[in-house]
Formats: C-alpha cells, sequence, structure tokens
C-alpha cells in the first residue's frame, strides 16, 4: 500500500459540514479565552466556588465531558470489540469524539485545577492508591492512549488492531469512569454521593450519553436524517431503541434513588435532594434534568419505537442538553449541605437562611465551560470535515 | 479644694506627684541613675530569632507578653506564662498586636493640617516644623486670652500619658480632662465612700457572684473575666443584663433586668438579708458604722417592691439573697466596671458595696478585696505655677450644672444641681467640660491637646463633640492612627506604638498586684516618637521663648532645663532600674520574666486588722456615709425610679465587644473578622422589629434628640423587647480609619449627652430612641 | 521578606520537621471543655498570626461557632463550640489525597506538603468539618497543623497557648500521665460526627 492510498483513507472532505459552522464554533470557543486569561492574571478567585462548595460547574463540565467519551466508547465498541455488525458503522465517528470530549474534559480539569502541571509530575512520583482522583485521573490516560491507538487501526481499516485496542480502551473506559464515580460514592462526608450507586449510575448515563451523541454525529455528518446511508439508518434505528431502553433504566435509578433519599428524611442526603426537588437547584432538576433529559427523550422513542430518526435526534439533543445540567446538579446538589451548621462564628462560607450553602458559577467558569463546549464541537467538524470518518 | 486657692502664695510650688503612674527621677538623683549601667539602646535588625519580654497596650490591662521576633520582623506575641494576673493568655487583640505597628492606616509622620478642618488636606512635616507650629500657637493662645487655662488637655491612661501630663504642667493650663467620666468615675464613688476605695473582686474563690450589666466576656478584665469562666462549673454565677450577651452564657441565671433598676434589686437582697438575719453580725458590728439606720431605710424594699421595679421575680431575688448570705464572704456583688447606666448611678454603686459589707464578704477570701500594689520609687518633679492660671472650667460651682440632669432626676434632693459633689481634680467631668467649653463660661477654652484619646467617638452627643471641635482656635492630637478627633485636629503627632518604645514600669494595683514595663520589641518603623520624647521636645522648644517664662519666675525655668536634661540623657531602662532600686534582683526578674511581683498570694484581711483603718471619714465601711450628707447628698442609698421610654421609643443601651477596645481596634481586618460582621447591627426584639416593620438585614435609622444613623437590623431573642443596642465604635468620621469610615454606626451620634453631678460621669443609659425602616 | 515567602517558609520548615521527627512516638491531641468558652476569639486570631493565615473572612484554621439552642427570650442560653481539623486518626483527606500532599506525620498531626498539593480540593469536600481551605500565600489547600513549628520547643498550639480560660487542653494520648490522658480518663467526653469514622483527636468534655 503507497503512502498515498493511505493518506486518501485518512483524509476525505465532506462538504456537508459548511465553514459558517466552523467559524461559528471557533468564535465561541474564542469566548473561553476570556475566563482562560481572567484566572491566569487573578487566580482561581475570579471562580464562584468556596470554601463550602470547592468544586463547580468547571468539575461537572469535566464530567460531562468525559462521561460522554466514556460513553461514546462503550456504545462503539458494540461493533468493533463485540462484533455486533450493525454498530460498526458507528466506529470512527465515536471514537473521534470520545477523544475530543476527553481532550476538552481535560483541558477544563486543568483550568480548575490550581497546579495542574504539579499534577503530571507528582501523579507519577509520588502516586496515592487509595486516592479515586488519583486512579481515574490515571485510568482516563490510559483509556485516551487506548482509545487513540483504536481510532489510528479503525482509520487504518486494521480489525484486530482495533479489537484489541478497543477492547484495552473498553476495560480502561468502564475502570476509569467507575472510579470518577467512586471520586464522589466514597466520600463518607458527603451522603447524598457515598455508596456504590454513582459509580454504577455513571457507566449508565455514560451509555445514554453516547447513544445520544452518536445519534447527533451522524446527522451531523450527513446534513439530515433523510441522507443517512442505509447502514447508518440501521444502526441508529437500533441505537435509539438503546437509547430509550438505558434512559428508561435511568428513570427507574432516578426514582429509587430520589425515594431513598426522602422517605424518612435520611441526614444530608434528604436536604440535598429537597434542594434538586424544591430548592435551589430544582429548576435545573425538573426542567433541564426531569424533563428535557429524561421523560421527553424517553417518551418520543418510546412513541416512535425509535424509528423515526428525526425524532430520535430531537430526543437525543434533548437527552444531552439535560444530562449537562444532571452532571452539574449531581456535583452542586453533593455540597449544598454545608459540613458544620452555618451558626455564628463558624463562617460557612455562602450559607443561606435554610442552613444551606449555595453556589452560583462565575462569569469566568461560564466562559470556560462555553469555550469549551464550543471548541470540542469545533474539533468534532474540524475532523467531520477533514477525515475520512465514514466507511 | 482646688489647686487655685494656693496660687496667692507663690512661694509653694506647685508640686506635681508622680504617684503610682510612676516617671520620673528627680534632678538630685540624676548621677545615680546615669551611674547605673544597661543595655538600652535601639535594637538592629539583625538576623535570627529572639524573644523579647514586654507588656500589651492594646486595652487597659497591660498583659506582660514575650514578642517573638524573627529577621527583626514580629513574627508573634504570646503571653507570658509568669504573668499570673492574666491567667497565662493574650486576648484576641493581644495577639494582633503583631500586626499594629504594620498596620497600613497607621500614623507615619507629623503632619499639619492645610486644607479645612476635616477636610483631609494634611501635608508631612518634619517635627521641628510641628514643634514650631505647636509652640508658635500655644503662646498665642496665652498671649491673646491672658490665661495658660485656655488650653485643654484631654487624654485617657496608659504608661505614656504621665508624660502628656507633664506638658500639661509645662504649659500650666489647669484644665485636663481624662477618661473616668465617660468609664467609672460613679463606680469608683460609690465605692469609696462605703469603703474608702474601689475594690476587686476575688473571682477565683467567689462561690456566687452576681453581675449587673458588666459584660466581662466580652469586655475583658484580668484576671477576672478567666476566672469567672474557669469557674464555669464550679461557681453559681448570675447575670442581670438587658441583653443575652457572652456573659450570659457563663451564667447559671440570666435575668433580662429591666434597665435602671438594678438598685432596687440590691436594696431588696439586703432587705432579706437583714429581716431574714442573715447578714454577719459579729462583722457588722465590729467593722461598719451604721447599720440600724440602713436597717431601717431598707425596711420598704421589699423583693415584691422590687419584682415591680425590675421585673425580676421576688423569688429570684429572695433566692438570690438566701445565697449570697449562705456563700459569704466567698459571695460578690461585683463591683462593676463601665460607664453608668442611670442618673442614681453613685447611690446604686454604694447599695453594692453595701451589700457586700453586710454579709462580711469583705476582704476575705472568695469577697470584695481592696487593692494593693507595689510601690515604686518616685520623685516628683517641681514644675512651675504660672500667674496667668484659671480655676478648672467645669470645677466649684457650674451654675448649668443640673442642665446636664436628665429631666426626672431634677427633683430629687440628694443630686447637686449647681455642681460636681466630687469632681476629679485631674479628670474632670467630660460632658460638663464641653459644654462649659461651648458656652465659654467661666471664660474662653481656645486650644486643646489631645492624647490618645478620642472625644468624637467617645463622649456622647458627636455633634456636640465637634461644635466643640471648631470653636478651638488649636488643636494638637497624638495618636498612633488617625482617630477622627486628629481627622478634625491642626496638627497630628505620630507616636510610636508600644511595641516600638519604653515605656516605665508600672504596678497594677489588683487583689495581688505585680509590676509590668514595655520596651522596644523592634526599632520605630517609621519617623514617630513616645509621648515622652514629645513633652521633653517640646518643653526645651517653650524654654528658647521667653514669651513663655513672662508669668513665670527663674527658678521655674530651671527646674524646667533639669526636667529636660532628667530624659534626653537618662535612657528610660536606668529609670525603669530605679523605680524598682527598692527591690533587690526585682529589675532583673522584670527583664527576664517580663513582669516583678513579690507573691502571687492574696493578702487577705489587711484592712480586718486591729488598728487598721479604712479613708473613709470614720475608718470604717460606712453604710451610712458621713460625708454625704456634709455635701448635701444621701447618707444612705435612695432609690429613683428611672424614667421609661414613651411609646414607640426603646431605650438605647451601650456595650461592648471582646475584639474592640473602646473606639480603638475597629480598623483591624482580623478583628473585625473576629467579631464576625463588617458592620455593626441593631440588636432588636422580633415583637419590637414586627411593630416597626423591621427585618433582619434590613436598614434602619435610629434616632435620638442628639442625633440620627442608619444601622443594619438584626433581629434576635437576645434583648429586651424595650431596649435596643448596637456596638460602640461604628460609622467613623477619619476617612484614614478605612475598614469602618461611614460603616455602621455611631452610637457617640446618638447617645444624648446626661451625666450624674455627684461624680460627674456620663450617663450612657438614658437616651430613648425612635426607630423606623431607612 | 512578605507575609507570602514567610508563610511559605514556614509550610517548607514543617515539612523537613515532619520528616525530622519520622520516630516520633507522640499521639498529638487537644481536649476541650467548651464550658469555659466565650467566644472572645483569641485562638482564631492567634492562629492567624503564628500561622501567616492571610486576612479574609472565609480564610481560617481554626473556628468558634456559636451552639443552636431553644432560645425564646426571656428563656436564653448560650454556648459555644471552639474547633478546627479534628486531626483524625483515620483521615479521609489522607486517603482520597492523589499526590500524598495530605499525610499523616510520625506523631499523628494531618499536614500538607504544599509543593505536592495540585489543588484538586478533593481533600476539602472529603473533609466533613470543612476544616480546609484554599491559600493565596501557600498556593495550597492550608489547614490546622497543631502549630507543628512548636512541637521541637515543645510549646503548646498557639490557639491552646493564648485561650484566656484555657478551653483546650493539648498532649500526648499515648502518655498516660499527660494532663490530656488524665481529662479523659477522668470526664466523659464526645467527639464531632463519630458516625463518619475518623476517629478525631480533638475531644470534648461533655
Amino acid at each position: 500500500m503507497s503512502t498515498n492510498t493511505t493518506t486518501m483513507d485518512f483524509f476525505a472532505k465532506n462538504d456537508k459540514i459548511s465553514n459558517i459552522w466552523l467559524i461559528l464554533t471557533l468564535l465561541i470557543s474564542l469566548f473561553g479565552v476570556y475566563g482562560v486569561f481572567n484566572v491566569l492574571i487573578n487566580g482561581h478567585d475570579v471562580y464562584g466556588v468556596t470554601r463550602t462548595v470547592p468544586w463547580g460547574i468547571l468539575i461537572s463540565t469535566y464530567v460531562f465531558f468525559v462521561v460522554s467519551s466514556t460513553g461514546l466508547c462503550l456504545i462503539s465498541s458494540m461493533g468493533h470489540v463485540f462484533g455486533i455488525e450493525k454498530y460498526e458503522v458507528i466506529g470512527k465517528r465515536a471514537v473521534i469524539l470520545a477523544i475530543l470530549t476527553l481532550l476538552c474534559g481535560f483541558g477544563v480539569i486543568a483550568m480548575e485545577l490550581g497546579h495542574p502541571f504539579r499534577m503530571a509530575i507528582y501523579n507519577i512520583i509520588s502516586p496515592n492508591f487509595e486516592s479515586a482522583i488519583w486512579w481515574m485521573g490515571t485510568l482516563y490516560g490510559v483509556y485516551l492512549v487506548f482509545i487513540i491507538i483504536e481510532f489510528y487501526f479503525l482509520m487504518k481499516h486494521n480489525h484486530k488492531g482495533a479489537f484489541y485496542a478497543g477492547l484495552g480502551g473498553f476495560i480502561a473506559g468502564i475502570s476509569a469512569h467507575s472510579n470518577l464515580g467512586a471520586v464522589f460514592g466514597l466520600l463518607e462526608a458527603r451522603p447524598f454521593w457515598h455508596g456504590p450507586y454513582l459509580p454504577i449510575y455513571f457507566i449508565l448515563s455514560a451509555l445514554i450519553s453516547g447513544t445520544a451523541l452518536i445519534i447527533i454525529i451522524f446527522n451531523i455528518s450527513y446534513g439530515r436524517p433523510s441522507n443517512l446511508p442505509e447502514k447508518a439508518k440501521n444502526a441508529l434505528t437500533g441505537l435509539s431503541k438503546l437509547f430509550g431502553l438505558f434512559l428508561g433504566i435511568i428513570i427507574f435509578f432516578d426514582i429509587w434513588k430520589i425515594i431513598t433519599s426522602v422517605y424518612g428524611a435520611p441526614p444530608e442526603k434528604y436536604e440535598s435532594v429537597m434542594a434538586l426537588l424544591t430548592g435551589q437547584l430544582s429548576f435545573n432538576f425538573w426542567f433541564f434534568e426531569v424533563m428535557l433529559g429524561m421523560l421527553i427523550p424517553f417518551f418520543i422513542i418510546l412513541f416512535t419505537k425509535g424509528r423515526n430518526l428525526t425524532a430520535s435526534l430531537i430526543a437525543a439533543i434533548s437527552a444531552v442538553i439535560g444530562i449537562f445540567y444532571m452532571r452539574y446538579d449531581l456535583v452542586i446538589a453533593g455540597q449544598l449541605f454545608p459540613m458544620r451548621e452555618p451558626a455564628p462564628g463558624a463562617h460557612v462560607q455562602s450559607a443561606l437562611q435554610n442552613g444551606m450553602v449555595t453556589y452560583s458559577p462565575s462569569f469566568s467558569e461560564i466562559s470556560i465551560v462555553i469555550g469549551a463546549l464550543g471548541f470540542c464541537v469545533f474539533l468534532y467538524l474540524l475532523a467531520e470535515k477533514y477525515l475520512n470518518l465514514s466507511e | 479644694m482646688f489647686l487655685l486657692k494656693t496660687k496667692l502664695n507663690r512661694r509653694k510650688f506647685l508640686a506635681y506627684s508622680g504617684g503610682t503612674l510612676a516617671a520620673g527621677a528627680m534632678a538630685t538623683k540624676f548621677s545615680t541613675i546615669k551611674a547605673i549601667a544597661s543595655e538600652h539602646g535601639k535594637q538592629s535588625k539583625e538576623p535570627g530569632t529572639k524573644t523579647v519580654p514586654s507588656a500589651c497596650a492594646i486595652c487597659v490591662n497591660k498583659c506582660s507578653l514575650f514578642a517573638d521576633v524573627k529577621d527583626g520582623v514580629i513574627h508573634k506575641l504570646n503571653p507570658n506564662h509568669n504573668f499570673f494576673k492574666s491567667r497565662s493568655m493574650l486576648c484576641a487583640r493581644g495577639n494582633v498586636g503583631a500586626k499594629v505597628p504594620y498596620a497600613p492606616d497607621r500614623l507615619k509622620k507629623p503632619l499639619i493640617r492645610t486644607g479645612k478642618r476635616g477636610e483631609g488636606k494634611w501635608k508631612e512635616v518634619s517635627w521641628d516644623e510641628a514643634y514650631d507650629y505647636i509652640v508658635e500657637n500655644v503662646i498665642k493662645l496665652i498671649d491673646k486670652y491672658d490665661n495658660r487655662s485656655s488650653i485643654a488637655f484631654a487624654s485617657t491612661e496608659g504608661l505614656q500619658e504621665e508624660f502628656f501630663r507633664h506638658l500639661t504642667s509645662v504649659v500650666g493650663s489647669t484644665n485636663s480632662v481624662r477618661h473616668p467620666t465617660l468609664c467609672l468615675a460613679s463606680n469608683i464613688q460609690g465605692y469609696s465612700s462605703v469603703y474608702g476605695t474601689l475594690p476587686d473582686a476575688d473571682i477565683a474563690n467567689a462561690k456566687f457572684v452576681v453581675m449587673a450589666g458588666s459584660n466581662r466576656a466580652e469586655a475583658f478584665i484580668t484576671p477576672d473575666t478567666i476566672d469567672l469562666a474557669k469557674n464555669r462549673k464550679e461557681q453559681t454565677f448570675v447575670y442581670l443584663d438587658p441583653r443575652a450577651t457572652k456573659s450570659a452564657a457563663l451564667a447559671d441565671k440570666w435575668f433580662p433586668i429591666k434597665p435602671g433598676t438594678d438598685m432596687a434589686v440590691v436594696l431588696a437582697m439586703i432587705n432579706v438579708i437583714i429581716s431574714e438575719g442573715l447578714y454577719d453580725k459579729e462583722f457588722v458590728d465590729k467593722y461598719t458604722h451604721g447599720f440600724d439606720q440602713l436597717r431601717e431605710h431598707v425596711k420598704k424594699n421589699t423583693p415584691e417592691w422590687a419584682e415591680k421595679e425590675s421585673e425580676i421575680p421576688a423569688d429570684e431575688i429572695r433566692w438570690m439573697a438566701r445565697k449570697f448570705a449562705e456563700n459569704a464572704p466567698a459571695s460578690v456583688w461585683y463591683p462593676g466596671r463601665r460607664s453608668s447606666f442611670t442618673a442614681n448611678d453613685v447611690y446604686y454603686r454604694r447599695s453594692c458595696a453595701i451589700l457586700n459589707a453586710i454579709v462580711g464578704a469583705w476582704d476575705r477570701k472568695g469577697g470584695l478585696i481592696p487593692k494593693s500594689g507595689i510601690s515604686l520609687k518616685s520623685h516628683e518633679f517641681i514644675f512651675p505655677l504660672y500667674d496667668r492660671v484659671k480655676n478648672r472650667i467645669d470645677g466649684g460651682k457650674v451654675n448649668f450644672a443640673a442642665d446636664v440632669l436628665p429631666e426626672y432626676i431634677k427633683s430629687n434632693k440628694g443630686m447637686p444641681k449647681d455642681e460636681v459633689a466630687f469632681l476629679s481634680e485631674a479628670d474632670g467631668s467630660w460632658v460638663l467640660f464641653r459644654d462649659a467649653i461651648l458656652k465659654q463660661k467661666p471664660y474662653p477654652v481656645k486650644g486643646m491637646f489631645i492624647y490618645k484619646q478620642n472625644p468624637v467617638e467617645s463622649v456622647p452627643n458627636r455633634a456636640k463633640t465637634l461644635e466643640m471641635l471648631k470653636s478651638m482656635e488649636f488643636i494638637c492630637t497624638i495618636d498612633i492612627q488617625m482617630s477622627d478627633t486628629a481627622w478634625y485636629s491642626d496638627v497630628v503627632l505620630p507616636e510610636s506604638t508600644y511595641l516600638e518604645r519604653w515605656d516605665p514600669a508600672h504596678s497594677l494595683s489588683g487583689v495581688a498586684p505585680v509590676v509590668i514595663f514595655r520596651q522596644p520589641v523592634i526599632e520605630p518603623l517609621f519617623d514617630t516618637k513616645s509621648m515622652k520624647d514629645i513633652t521633653v521636645d517640646l518643653t526645651e522648644k517653650f524654654l528658647q521663648k521667653d514669651a513663655f517664662w513672662v508669668d513665670a519666675w527663674e527658678e521655674d525655668k530651671a527646674y524646667m532645663e533639669d526636667y529636660v536634661k532628667t530624659f534626653k540623657g537618662v535612657p528610660m531602662s536606668h529609670i525603669i532600674e530605679h523605680q524598682l532600686s527598692d527591690y533587690p534582683g526585682a529589675y532583673k526578674m522584670l527583664k527576664e520574666k517580663g513582669c516583678f511581683y513579690k507573691t502571687d498570694k492574696i493578702p487577705y484581711g489587711k484592712t480586718l486588722k486591729e488598728g487598721a483603718r479604712l479613708k473613709t471619714k470614720t475608718g470604717k465601711i460606712e453604710l451610712a456615709s458621713v460625708r454625704y450628707p456634709e455635701a448635701g447628698l444621701y447618707a444612705l442609698p435612695v432609690y429613683q425610679k428611672p424614667s421609661q421610654p414613651p411609646e414607640g421609643k426603646y431605650r438605647f443601651v451601650v456595650g461592648r465587644h471582646a475584639q474592640f477596645t473602646q473606639a480603638n481596634t475597629q480598623n483591624v481586618p482580623y478583628l473585625l473578622e473576629a467579631y464576625g460582621h463588617y458592620e455593626n447591627m441593631l440588636w432588636i426584639h422580633p415583637k419590637s422589629a414586627l411593630k416597626q416593620g423591621l427585618n433582619d438585614g434590613d436598614y434602619a435609622i435610629v434616632k435620638s434628640s442628639a442625633g440620627e444613623q442608619k444601622v443594619k437590623v438584626h433581629v434576635t431573642e437576645y434583648t429586651r423587647p424595650d431596649t435596643v443596642f448596637y456596638l460602640h465604635g461604628f460609622g467613623r468620621l477619619s476617612k484614614w480609619l478605612t475598614n469602618v469610615y461611614k460603616v455602621g454606626a455611631s452610637d457617640a451620634e446618638i447617645l444624648e449627652d446626661y451625666a450624674e453631678t455627684i461624680s460627674g460621669n456620663a450617663l450612657l443609659h438614658e437616651t430613648f430612641v425612635e426607630i423606623k425602616k431607612a | 521578606m512578605s507575609e507570602n515567602s514567610r508563610a511559605l517558609k514556614l509550610a517548607e520548615d514543617n515539612q523537613k520537621l515532619a520528616n525530622k521527627r519520622k520516630k516520633a512516638k507522640e499521639k498529638w491531641g487537644i481536649v476541650l471543655d467548651t464550658s469555659k468558652c466565650i467566644d472572645c476569639k483569641a485562638c482564631t486570631v492567634a492562629c492567624k498570626m503564628e500561622n501567616y493565615v492571610p486576612v479574609g473572612f472565609y480564610n481560617y484554621r481554626i473556628w468558634v461557632a456559636e451552639d443552636t439552642h431553644y432560645a425564646k427570650y426571656p428563656v436564653i442560653s448560650r454556648s459555644f463550640q471552639p474547633s478546627q481539623c479534628q486531626q483524625c486518626e483515620n483521615p479521609p483527606c489522607v486517603h482520597v489525597c492523589p499526590t500524598h500532599a495530605s499525610y499523616k506525620t510520625a506523631d499523628g498531626v494531618v499536614m500538607v506538603d504544599s509543593k505536592k498539593c495540585i489543588l484538586c480540593k478533593y481533600c476539602m469536600t472529603a473533609c466533613p468539618y470543612d476544616a480546609r481551605y484554599e491559600s493565596h500565600t501557600t498556593e495550597a489547600i492550608d489547614k490546622c497543623t497543631f502549630c507543628y513549628q512548636r512541637r521541637e520547643e515543645g510549646k503548646d498550639p498557639a490557639c491552646v497557648e493564648t485561650c484566656p480560660p484555657k478551653v483546650r487542653v493539648f498532649g500526648d494520648l499515648n502518655d498516660p500521665n499527660s494532663e490530656v490522658s488524665r481529662l479523659l480518663a477522668y470526664n466523659e467526653y464526645t467527639v464531632l460526627k463519630p458516625e463518619k469514622g475518623t476517629k478525631p483527636k480533638l475531644k470534648y468534655i461533655k
């Protein structure tokens, strides 16, 4: 095989991706530069995070990105790892987006960390094997290597290589992602998070993000559902059904999570859940998380049986927006019950009259988030435009 | 009784005694002092760590401390564990002292005003320029009014205050005015009328303590505050206060007493103790005078009567009385230490003293203990007595004295109407003093020196104080920060902070006395001087001006030359060594252990020994005063019903917080943080808040006849519904107090300026305010 | 030398000291009798001075909070609870730290090696006591060290030393003759949030 053909294989121009979209997304990502510069100049004071809510929207956005990445990897592995032929078609697109979302996630977390470079050093020379963050970070590193190799093999049509790399990515992804759940789930201090629920829940929600994103990106690649090639249509119809199934399961998960957190008002869990149901996060919860994230997409899929791909696309977009808020709510709600009573003298930061604390993202944080999301889309469009992601 | 009676006899020099604040050395002693070797000298910025003993100056307690200095910078001030009076502690304010020399807002150079008064335009000048300006103005004023007393001298306590008072004497004014009449003058007067002295309380050993109003947990007095807290489990502590302060946290019982009625409770307790025969008969017979009169006097003061007055249940008063007698002599009605509440304060304090006396809780373990001191060697300087001097402006008969009394007490026969009966010669009476200046009666006072005090914020009715300052032709303030008073001055002299200077040794009198001193922990950071240096320098300048001495004798000038020579030539360490020269090894102990004492044991019973006499007329504990009737006052404490706030108004009470010394430390960010808020807040009961339509966090206008202030509302169960409170020292006028300038509300602005005319003390709980939403 | 560099130097010196004391046998703890506390904040200010904790409402290592009581005028009681890092024997902050920046010294003091801290703030979410904050001076997480710099001289931590009524008593829990051991032997005591299993070395006498 000559280099020429390899290059031809690697690159192919997709005219469906208009330059306007590229420029627009690039402009959106430039918006993030404001936040980046502000934090580099003025330090972390420009963030809205506090002593009581040390993890803010950057952490939840990071989670959103890596959940997406893991989901894409897991779903795509159905094809080239588990050999379900129908889904082989999604491989390249899913994996490239998995890489890009992960990188954007890393970018966001680097902005959140006080010392990202120190992390690179001390993660290696002074590792703490007890730390879920260490495992999560390390495994995501390994995972990134695997999916990059996987993508390379996919592009080279090396199925065996893709299989092994994909399997590695699958295992590393599941491990990394459940470890991300464990980052929260291992915190005894925070009853809303603590327990085995989150590692499991994270995998499940990754599957939802994965399916939804794949449905979206195929539509981007081909402009509209009617343009989809037959193979893709088949795959997406199947994915839509899975999407519905996963949504059903997560609704079931959520219901029980809420019931167990409300029934008998278990301390701290109850207050956190009530912040979602009736408190400061209730609009986020009911509108974005429940309506957009779960009910709307679920019923769309249920009534169309996944056969109407336009409906599936709407369901997917709705779900991805909802999932972004789900991550936010999850990260924030767990911290809203302060570790000490906000009594006089306790100096509990950002405490409210009702004994809870509050957090609102600062302009810098929001700009970084929007910038990162925009940049991720930009990168994907770029890849879509210039790489040969179709078979 | 006033010093000017001696004026006709010019041969009698006015001798100024250093007293307990001894700071001097007589001319004849020069050689001795100079011969004593010492290591006095400026400390270099040497690298490394050192520990320097000195004493705190952030409040009146003067706790001994050890300063950790690293590479010439104060790292930390630590408590001195040898200093038993502080019980090995340094409070929040004491700790924050480490930052005082480095405070960005402190005064760094002498300043002369260039703009209008209070406009805040200054030029930095050299000390010489500042001195020349001052000397010129002083001479101008004395000449203009032909009266050295036309210049007033206001100051507050401190180890360098002595030198300010020297300056008063050098200038020759009789008008010195000090803090006691904004503080404990009535207390001293009341207790002294019974015991001949204001005693301390042996809180460490007391078993039953009643405290009325003195919020010890938030206004530290060593060692009482600490002993109260330490004895939390062993001691029965009853606390009377319209507010549930942090002292209430220590209390076994807290009674939100109706303000101004404390005396009713005391009299009722005396009534119970006498009528139930619980008093110490032997003690009363042997040591007191006037018991039978007292017995008759309190017959009508039953607990049921007192309940109506004070709103404390009669049964509780009985319980208090019985417990008080049962635990005697380890019982204490805490001898206060705060400003007067109401006009009847001196009589009230008398009643408290009497209560302790009839159960024999005097000079015995756990009771009231007369203070003792360690007498330090001191010498008298002879200051000139000039021709052009007049009597104190607030001394003798003052025809407008009755004007300072609240209306309801004007008909009280036991309250003087034309004078302050027991005015302190050195201290004066601030409220009366200011009125006299404003009225220019009997003569104009047009110049003012102010040391360390901040009358703008500390004297009730701020508008009046500003008016007084406005009427001045010359004002010089000496301070470490731009106080509000300094802000309205013409010359501001920056004093070195207490960590940058030497201060003379000082005996802290109390149940067990101890001597402390100060030495520089670091070199002065800026172009500042101690009050001692300022007085000496100014005296030197005056000596150069013949115009200043026209009404003095030749030898006066010679004495002053000696005075200058003494302090110019002799390092403070030598003076301290001399002060302690009666006690072998004392100086060494002071330098090594940071304090000197003979014993930390309390010497009980000195006044109960055979032949001992108290400083009262009879030499006994005077339950019925002998001197008072002679001065036209009641011999026994007569209860005066206080006036009550009319419908829609509230009684405004003042109070303290552990982070703030008067109006001095509010600008320190660390202390604001510890206080928990950046501004002060109006305490108001939920019912009253509802009535006024106020919610927690709203802003309200608090208005009295003196003025009005806008303040944040704090709705709290911790106060009586008829009483409101906000903290002293906020809402400041000096822009150089950056953290509190116009932040929060000033109490001086709204307090009405009443005083009582027995001791001349200001009355801080006689103000009724209107409150409405801002 | 600025306040910041002094703070950094202190942090570094404490790391060196912890290394030097690798064989220390003590187990430091504080026993508190809060009934004596009058909320004077001497401890919190002393801590800030001793440890170069920067000005700021939420920059603090230790605190004094008012307990919540039933309070309806005129039936009122007040009490206060001084506290700080509980110096847990089973410290969640140390478990979660990815780089061992948070660690426990041989004598049981939980400290932060500011050079290793990546400021992921995982320890802040893991701490059930809100005892940690992000320090601008050390650019790392900062917390109570029991004034580790004072261990060699044998001096009490600043908060303990300066306290007027001596609410806090500091000492070696391993030494049966220490005052802390005696206080624990002769008094009933409790710890904060025992259900979290952190095994605090701050003990509150009931």
